[in-house]
Formats: structure tokens, C-alpha cells, sequence
């Protein structure tokens, strides 16, 4: 399944980039995220971690997620390589991401994932996947842009889990989720953790 | 004189239960608090080695029983499951295991084995379980199949499971030496079953008997209880297997046995309390068979009257992850193919494909409808080629009436030879034609031209061969109350056998049919059966039954003669009495000739004191003579030297509209010949059912496989079930009855017959509308909607 799309935030690259980079946002921000964590890999490509909760009815669950990122240019555009699995099904995918400053202080984000959903979601949802991934996306990016605006870290921001070493690993505080965005990443699970892979993976990615 | 019920339209004896919700599925089982119930981990993969499964979290789970890998399967249980049907020309057969032992082949395969205090339990149990796949590149659809860059399975070259061909006479000669040829490719898409019911299996182990109780969904309680007493090594004897009423075969429950169908009763053994597993229906889509994906390349070769010289098939089967059912679907495509017509000289080579998609089993057709479509396809494009009618053309190839019985050359799918038994092709088509107003058609469509509206009408013959070997058996009691208890060892899933079975017995032993019951698929009532398949049960069971009940007959009347004193030419059954001809005061109850039958030492009511030892019997004889048994019963078996073969046309007139593409049905038409009918509206109901099934599958259902072998339409939101609505309103029927002479009853097997030539009939009548070739099927509206694109494109560069 190819997913593919295009977003403008109205801040430029080095500060999407930069606002991208925390994960005390993201965790607040990706629909569902609870937990992101950096794994240790000595001089290899980095790789993460993180824990989505999401679903509606029969095929709500937890999806436990990792990712891998290579070809980072700094700014401009990264490959990540991302697999998860819950009990609803499986997730494979292949993400490129491009940043590009259109004008200045607007940064067009390009992705383009080529993923391979599988189990119930795959059987049940993946007729409805692709649209709503993209109102998703849409979402996050929108959500990003108001952290931006409300000065970096949105007041209700992640903090670094207590007992996390190094603070590595992030929690999403607690929010009530809105029925519409529940039900859309229930139907779209698997995109959405694509999406979130591909936010957490850029974020990382720099980090580093 | 009682009348006669063969032939006539008797209501069915099963509706009433049916349609009052009486119904008893496997599901219905054992329905108890004591029941445990079992689920099943499924791969989320088309094909991956498991690297490790982590069952830690449901060990201390509340209400888990057992969760079991393939690492807890001992013996026979650790080998892979039976391939039932071999075949020297499957040289790469495979088959699954119970539970996938370090690889899976297909998305839904059976991984882990959860059973639980209820399905709930079972199911959260399934989300703990945590596998560690390493994903391997899937293989999907044909043409990855053939290119073989991945393999399914890592030791058959080229992803070929077998490759088999037939031939009588030298069909390429005959082709070269044509004045025409035309060459052709066509495709069938996957479909399957979906009967309404899933699988289900439910297991009682009494430990105080020291026997095993199964109650599954299946077309073969014989073949399951064969397979679970070898896989769980225990005596046959020891094993019972009863098949409740079924809601739907169609040929998917004819595999076994399901991996469920032995973990169920192992877990009732070793849990000592009852299993019971019902599948749901996404398991169904994606953990049970499909049938159809096909791809064919034809070369022939004809004269000017459009008679065929030679024929050339060259055809891929798609068979899915594993061959447990051998090669039964593309020997049946490329025997039966031929339909009804004589090639000068033909020849079939077919290889049949490993994919990384769920295994092919016999879906109703049974690789007829692609056979049919292959033929009727290359009939159409002959008369097009010569601007011929294409009835003339089919006419022309006929086999005709006087040359049965037929030899076509060639093995058919029970290792016999293609012999037709009997049939009349030409009679049949004049009845199509007036069914359907062929010859007034053109009339027709040029009016409706003329109003702008699109017309199309198709036609499409086949010949099916029924009631396959080797042999069913009946058994018939007449109990001391005159009531007559039935058992046969096929399967029901529908079709009528308490009706159909009952006319036979009824009309042989004079009783009424209300005095019958019929069992079926019940091993403790008749052990030795095959199943309910290829249209087999009226033919095969329908032929034990009458000669069961013959031998029961012979020996009532034996009896009454002693009894009444008169010689037994002069007797008769009627009424439920037997009687003298003529003299009909003078009779005996059945009832009675039943207590006679068995010599008692003690009575035990008023009219067993008639049989008591100072009563009857001749002192000077033993009481049941040297070759004779206790009891008024009559066993046989039948076993016929070859299948007999049925036929039929089908026409249809479609309307397609010219924005939308929509496909509508106008009139569809029937005349088809399955020999003498036992009960002709029973018969109707099966061209009603297939009918509607081919309709669905011409026009809407489909396995929609995406490349890494995910099926996106794991669902009936997704796959396009048809409703009343999309199927004719009604549907034009016209008998012919050319009697079998096979078997005693002069019959043919009418159960697939529906379905068999829908793909080619509607794709003929879609062609005739649109003018455009039709190829593939099934098609659907955006398709043709394509396709007239494509179409116009093409000419106009």
C-alpha cells in the first residue's frame, strides 16, 4: 500500500526540524502515542522504540513499534525503515520524508510510505487506510504547527518518564481524546503509526 | 395403491425446521457451561520464518487452559497433515502442519492453539502471545508464481507443484494443417465457498466409554474420523464423528482435516473436559480454501463450418500455500473442458502453482466454470471469426446422440476413464434457444439500439461429470412400529437428502413417507461412506439407499409369505402393510413382519409376545435360518464402474448501461439434464442456488490479494456477496431427461450444475453487448468501464 502526501507548516525548516526533534512533543502531538524511546546502537543507524494505543472496537490494541532511519540530510529529507505489531495486526513500511522551505518561513513536507499492512487491520480496514492516513497526517502537522506557535513545547507537553535513564524514554500526558480522532486512528492504525514512525524517526534522527 | 414419489415435487421435509430456527449447527453442540473454547493465533505474514513465539504472558492468565505451539505436538500430531488425494504428477505435493512448525506460508496459518473458559478469554489470551517473525518475500498471484524469482517453498524449483498432460491425438498437427486458427488467453479470478456457516468442530472424550465424540462442520464425517484416529492414535473403533446440520459446504468442508479438527479433540483428551471451536469470518477468509485463480492459453485450429480440428490448452492453477486436495480442481478444468463437443484431436498441459496465498480446495464447479469459460470463449471467438451464428458452431462440434457411450481419451478425475454415459447435446440447445428466444434475439437487440439502450445475449454449454466413485452405502431399518429408520454416511449440508432419500425408501417399502427418517454423516450410523461432493450424494447414496431398501423389501416379503401362507410373487407393498395382490383383507402390518423378523426368547410388549419362541417358528429349523440375520434391515452398497455424466446450457440476456457500465440482468435461461429427477423442484432449488452463486461469481466476487499477500477483503463489507437483488428475478427452467445407464435409478447429479457455465455465459452476453473481447472474469462495472477506455484508445491510434 503506497501512502503519500504533502503538508505545508508556516514556519521554516530549521524550526519544524527543531520542534520535530523533541520528543516531549511528539509524544503530545502523534494520535495515540504513549511512549518513544531511543535504543542504543553504538555508531549504527539509529533506531527507536515506541508503544501506540489506538483502535476502535474489535481492532483497538497496542502496537508495539520500532524503526530504524538511514540517508539523514539534515533538514532536508531522511529514509526510515519501520515495523510494528499489535494484536489488531502488523505494520511494515518503507518512509521517505523530504523538508523543503517553499517561501520563506513555509516548509513543504513530502512523504511518500510504502507499507505493507497486515492481520485484521490489514483484512478489515485497509479499504479505508489510505484516505484517512492522509486526514491524519494532516492532523498531526496541524498540531505541530500550533506547538510551534504556542511557543516550542505545548503547555500540555510530555514530560521525560521518572524513572527513565538519561531521560530517553517519553510519556504522553494524559488527554482526552475527540471522538473523531479516535475513531480515525482506530480505522487507521497502521497508517498512523507509520506517520508516527516517520515524525519520531526525523526527530530522533537529528538528535542524534 | 400409494403413489408414486419419484419424479414428484415433494415438499421439503427439512424446511420447517430450518425456517423455524430448529436448525443444530456444530456451534449449537455441547452449548454448556463445561464447554472450554479454543482459538487460534494466525499469521499475520504471506510467508516468514518464526524465529521465536513467547506464550509467557497467557501462562498465568485467568480461564487459559492450554496454550499450545508446535513444539507441544507429539508423534503423528508433529507431522505435517494428510495429502489426501496423491497423484504421480504431483511431484512437489506439500501440506501444512497443525500449527506451523518455524515457517508460514500464508497469511492466516495456523501459529498457536489457545484454549480458554470462553471464546473471550481465548481471544485476549491470542494478544499476549508474542511471535518473532522474520519476514520473507511473498509470492502472489501467477505470473510471480512462474517467474519464480521467490519461492514459496525453499525445495520446489520454479514454485511448480505438478505438471500433468493429456492428449488424445496429435492436436498441434491439426492445428497446422487448419484452414483458421485463432489463439486465445483467458483468466479466472480467485473466489471462494464463503458458505454462511464457517468451520466448526466440537470434542467429548467420555472417559468412562474410553471414546471420542466429534461433532464438525464437514462434507466427510467418514474422512474426519479416518484422520483423527490416525493423527491421535486411537482405534477407529473408538472414535465417533456425527456432522450436524451444515450451513453450507459448497466444497470447501470437503478438505480435512482442518488443523482445528485435531487440535479440538486432542484438547478434549488431554483437558478432560469438551473443546469446541467455531470459526469466525475473517478466519474463514483467510484460514480455510479458495478455488478459480486460473490462467489459459488456447491454440486451435478449425474448418469453415467452425468445427474444431485440434485444440491446444496450455493453463497455470494457482493452488495456494499447500496441496492437501491434490490436483482433483485442474485435472477436473482440463477433462472437463471439453463440455459437450469432439475435437478432431486435443491436447491439456496444465502446472499447478505454489503462492503464498490460502490453499485451493474444490469450490462448486470445481474447476468446471474455468474450463467452461475456456471453451465457450474459444466457441464464441470461432463464430466470430467466421461470421458464423454461434449456436451453429457449437452444433457443429457436438457429440450426437447415437455415439454415447462416449470415450474422450482421456483420465478423468477419479482415475477412470472420460467416458460419457449418455446425453442429447442438439435436443438440449433447441430447448435453450426457444427458452430463451435466440433466434429472435437480433430483432431485439437492433430495437433496443435504436432507443439507445445496449444489449447482449450469451449462450454457454457444459457437460459435468457426477457421481465419482468409489462408493456410499445405505442402511434401512423397519422398526416394530412399521417406522423406517434411514442411515447413509454423506454428509447434508442443505440439499434435501431427508427429503429425496425418504421419496426412494418410501416408494420401494409402500410406506408413507411421514414413516422415514433419514441420518446422514452420523459414523455410528453407517461407518463406511466417502463424503458429499462433485455432485455425488442423489447418485451415489441415492442409488445405495434404493437398493438398501430393495433388500429390505426381498426380505419382507420372505416373512410375509411364511406368515400368511402364500407364495411371495402374490405379495405386495403398500400402505405400510404387505398384502396379497388382490386379496388385499389379507395382509400383515410391517410393523408386525419386523417383530417376526427377530426370534425373541422374551417379550416385552404386546406385539413382540408374536415373535416370543412357543409363538412361531418351525421346530424343526433354528430360528434364524443359516443365511439369514435378526431383524428386518437391508445394507448395500453402490459402486459404479465411472462417474455418469450430466449436462446443460445456460443463456442470458444482459443489458449494460452506457454511462455507468452497469451490468443488468434481463433473462436468464436454463435447460439442463441430470438424467430422471427425484424430485424436480429440489432440483430447481439447486439451479436457483447456483445460478445466484455464478452470478456472484462472474460479476462480483473476487479475492482481492494485495502483492504482499494481504487479503483486503477479508470481510463481507469487502467481498461483494450478492443480494437478492443482483440475482434474477426469475429464472427460465427446462428439463430434459436423458436417464444414466449407471445406476438403477437412471440418475445424474444436479448439485454444481448452476454454476458452471455462469463466467462464460455472461461474459458472452457482456461481448455481444460491447462488442469488446471479454478475457478475464469476473468483471465488474469500473472494469468494463476501463475496458471501453482501453477500447477506444486502441482505435483510435
Amino acid at each position: 500500500m503506497r501512502i503519500s502526501g504533502v503538508h505545508q507548516v508556516p514556519f521554516g525548516p530549521d524550526r519544524v526540524w527543531d520542534a520535530l526533534l523533541d520528543p516531549a512533543v511528539l509524544v503530545a502531538t502523534i494520535p495515540g502515542c504513549e511512549r518513544l524511546e531511543a535504543i542504543p546502537r553504538d555508531g549504527a543507524e539509529p533506531a527507536y522504540a515506541m508503544t501506540v494505543t489506538a483502535g476502535v472496537a474489535a481492532i483497538r490494541g497496542t502496537y508495539a513499534g520500532h524503526c530504524t532511519l538511514s540517508d539523514l540530510v539534515p533538514h532536508r529529507s531522511l529514509v526510515m525503515a519501520l515495523s510494528g505489531t499489535g494484536a489488531p495486526g502488523t505494520v511494515d513500511a518503507t518512509v521517505r520524508v523530504g523538508f523543503a522551505e517553499v517561501e520563506p518561513g513555509v516548509t513543504r513536507i513530502e512523504y511518500d510510505a510504502d507499507a505493507v499492512v497486515g492481520g485484521m487491520v490489514g483484512g478489515v480496514g485497509q479499504r479505508m487506510l489510505t484516505s484517512v492516513s492522509r486526514r491524519m497526517a494532516a492532523e498531526f502537522f496541524d498540531n505541530v504547527a500550533n506547538a510551534l506557535a504556542g511557543g516550542g513545547v505545548p503547555a500540555e507537553a510530555g514530560e521525560p518518564a521518572a524513572a527513565a535513564p538519561a531521560a530517553t524514554v517519553f510519556t504522553a500526558p494524559p488527554r482526552p481524546a475527540s471522538s473523531r480522532q479516535d475513531f480515525l486512528a482506530g480505522i487507521a492504525v497502521g497508517a498512523g503509526l507509520v506517520l508516527a514512525g516517520v515524525i519520531a524517526g526525523a526527530a530522533f534522527g537529528r538528535r542524534r | 395403491m400409494t403413489t408414486k414419489l419419484m419424479g414428484t415435487k415433494v415438499a421439503r421435509v427439512e424446511d420447517e425446521r430450518f425456517l423455524r430456527g430448529q436448525g443444530r449447527y456444530a456451534d449449537d453442540v455441547l452449548a454448556g457451561p463445561h464447554t472450554l473454547h479454543a482459538a487460534v493465533l494466525r499469521s499475520p505474514h504471506a510467508h516468514a520464518r518464526i524465529r521465536d513465539i513467547d506464550v509467557d504472558a497467557v501462562l498465568d492468565l485467568d480461564g487459559v487452559h492450554a496454550v499450545w505451539t508446535y513444539d507441544d505436538l507429539d508423534g503423528p500430531m508433529a507431522e505435517p497433515l494428510p495429502l489426501l488425494i496423491p497423484h504421480p504428477a504431483l511431484t512437489h505435493g506439500r501440506t501444512q502442519y497443525a500449527l506451523a512448525n518455524g515457517e508460514v506460508n500464508h497469511v492466516g496459518e495456523a501459529v498457536a492453539f489457545v484454549v480458554a473458559d470462553d471464546r473471550y478469554v481465548a481471544e485476549d489470551a491470542l494478544d499476549r502471545i508474542r511471535v518473532d517473525y522474520e519476514v520473507l518475500p511473498a509470492v502472489v498471484g501467477i505470473d510471480r508464481a512462474r517467474a519464480a524469482e521467490h519461492l514459496v517453498h525453499d525445495d520446489v524449483p520454479g514454485n511448480i507443484g505438478a505438471r500433468l498432460e493429456q492428449q488424445n491425438g496429435d492436436a498441434r498437427a491439426a492445428i497446422d494443417a487448419a484452414p483458421h486458427t485463432l489463439s486465445l488467453d483467458l483468466t479466472v479470478e480467485r473466489s471462494a465457498c464463503t458458505p454462511l456457516e464457517g468451520r466448526g468442530t466440537v470434542a467429548r472424550w467420555d472417559p468412562d466409554s474410553g471414546r471420542l465424540q466429534v461433532w464438525t462442520s464437514t462434507q466427510t464425517s467418514t474422512g474426519v474420523r479416518a484422520a483423527v484416529a490416525a493423527k491421535l492414535g486411537l482405534d477407529l473403533g473408538r472414535v465417533d464423528v456425527i456432522t450436524p446440520d451444515v450451513g453450507g459446504g459448497f466444497g470447501v468442508k470437503i478438505n480435512h482435516p482442518w488443523p482445528e479438527e485435531l487440535l479440538v479433540p486432542l484438547a478434549a483428551i488431554r483437558l478432560g473436559r469438551p473443546v469446541k471451536f467455531t470459526e469466525d469470518r475473517r478466519e474463514h477468509f483467510v484460514s480455510s480454501a479458495h478455488e478459480r485463480g486460473q490462467v489459459h492459453h488456447v491454440e486451435v485450429g478449425f474448418d469453415d463450418e467452425g468445427r474444431i480440428l485440434g485444440l491446444d490448452v496450455q493453463f497455470w492453477h494457482d493452488h495456494g500455500a499447500y496441496t492437501p486436495y491434490g490436483l482433483i480442481v485442474p485435472i477436473i478444468t482440463s477433462t472437463q473442458l471439453l463440455g459437450p463437443y469432439k475435437p478432431g484431436a486435443y491436447r491439456v498441459v496444465f502446472e499447478s502453482l505454489y503462492t503464498n496465498t490460502v490453499m485451493v480446495t474444490p469450490y462448486r464447479g470445481a474447476g468446471r466454470p474455468q474450463g467452461c469459460f475456456v471453451m465457450e470463449r474459444t466457441m464464441d471467438a470461432i463464430a466470430a471469426a467466421l461470421g458464423k451464428d454461434r449456436a451453429e458452431v457449437r452444433a457443429a462440434n457436438f457429440i450426437q446422440p447415437d455415439e454415447f457411450p462416449y470415450d474422450q481419451g482421456l483420465i478423468f478425475q477419479d482415475g477412470r476413464e472420460l467416458e460419457y454415459d449418455s446425453g442429447d447435446y442438439p435436443a438440449l440447445l433447441e430447448k435453450i434457444k426457444a427458452l430463451v428466444g435466440w433466434d429472435d434475439f437480433p430483432a431485439r437487440k437492433a430495437a433496443a439500439a435504436a432507443e439507445g439502450r445496449r444489449l447482449g445475449i450469451g449462450l454457454a454449454c457444459y457437460v459435468e461429470g457426477t457421481g465419482v466413485g468409489p462408493y456410499e452405502g445405505a442402511h434401512v431399518h423397519v422398526e416394530t412400529s412399521g417406522r423406517v429408520k434411514v442411515a447413509t454416511g454423506l454428509t447434508t449440508q442443505g440439499q434435501g437428502h431427508q427429503t429425496v432419500f425418504a421419496q426412494l425408501v418410501a416408494d420401494v417399502l409402500g410406506v408413507p413417507m411421514e414413516d422415514v427418517e433419514v441420518v446422514t454423516g452420523d459414523t455410528r450410523r453407517m461407518p463406511y461412506a466417502v463424503g458429499t461432493f462433485a455432485s455425488r450424494a442423489a447418485v451415489m447414496s441415492g442409488s445405495a439407499v434404493h437398493l438398501a431398501a430393495l433388500r429390505t423389501k426381498e426380505k419382507a416379503l420372505r416373512i410375509a409369505a411364511e406368515a400368511l401362507e402364500v407364495d411371495e410373487g402374490d405379495l405386495e407393498l403398500a400402505d405400510g402393510v404387505v398384502r396379497v395382490k388382490g386379496a388385499p383383507e389379507s395382509q400383515i402390518s410391517l410393523g408386525t413382519v419386523a417383530v417376526l423378523s427377530n426370534p425373541l426368547r422374551y417379550a416385552f410388549d404386546e406385539a413382540s409376545k408374536a415373535a416370543t419362541q412357543f409363538s412361531v417358528g418351525d421346530p424343526g429349523k433354528p430360528p434364524v435360518a443359516e443365511d439369514d440375520e435378526p431383524g428386518l434391515e437391508g445394507t448395500d452398497f453402490y459402486s459404479p464402474e465411472r462417474s455418469t455424466f450430466a449436462s446443460g446450457m445456460h443463456a442470458v440476456i444482459v443489458e449494460t448501461d452506457p454511462d455507468t457500465a452497469e451490468i443488468k440482468i434481463l433473462q436468464y435461461a436454463v435447460a439442463h439434464d441430470c438424467g430422471n429427477l427425484i424430485n424436480p423442484m429440489i432440483v430447481e432449488g439447486q439451479i436457483h442456488g447456483g445460478v445466484a452463486q455464478g452470478v456472484a461469481g462472474a460479476l462480483f466476487e473476487r479475492m482481492a490479494y494485495d502483492d504482499s499477500g494481504q487479503l483486503l477483503n477479508a470481510s463481507f463489507m469487502d467481498f461483494l456477496m450478492p443480494y437478492v437483488t443482483e440475482v434474477p428475478e426469475s429464472i427460465d427452467i427446462d428439463h430434459q431427461e436423458t436417464p444414466s445407464p449407471l445406476n438403477p435409478l437412471g440418475i445424474k447429479g444436479a448439485g454444481e450444475a448452476g454454476v458452471i457455465p455462469s463466467a462464460a455465459v455472461f461474459a458472452a452476453a457482456i461481448e455481444d453487448a460491447e462488442g469488446i473481447p471479454i478475457t478475464a472474469m469476473p468483471i465488474s462495472p469500473s472494469e468494463l468501464f476501463e475496458l471501453r477506455r482501453h477500447h477506444a484508445s486502441e482505435e483510435d491510434s
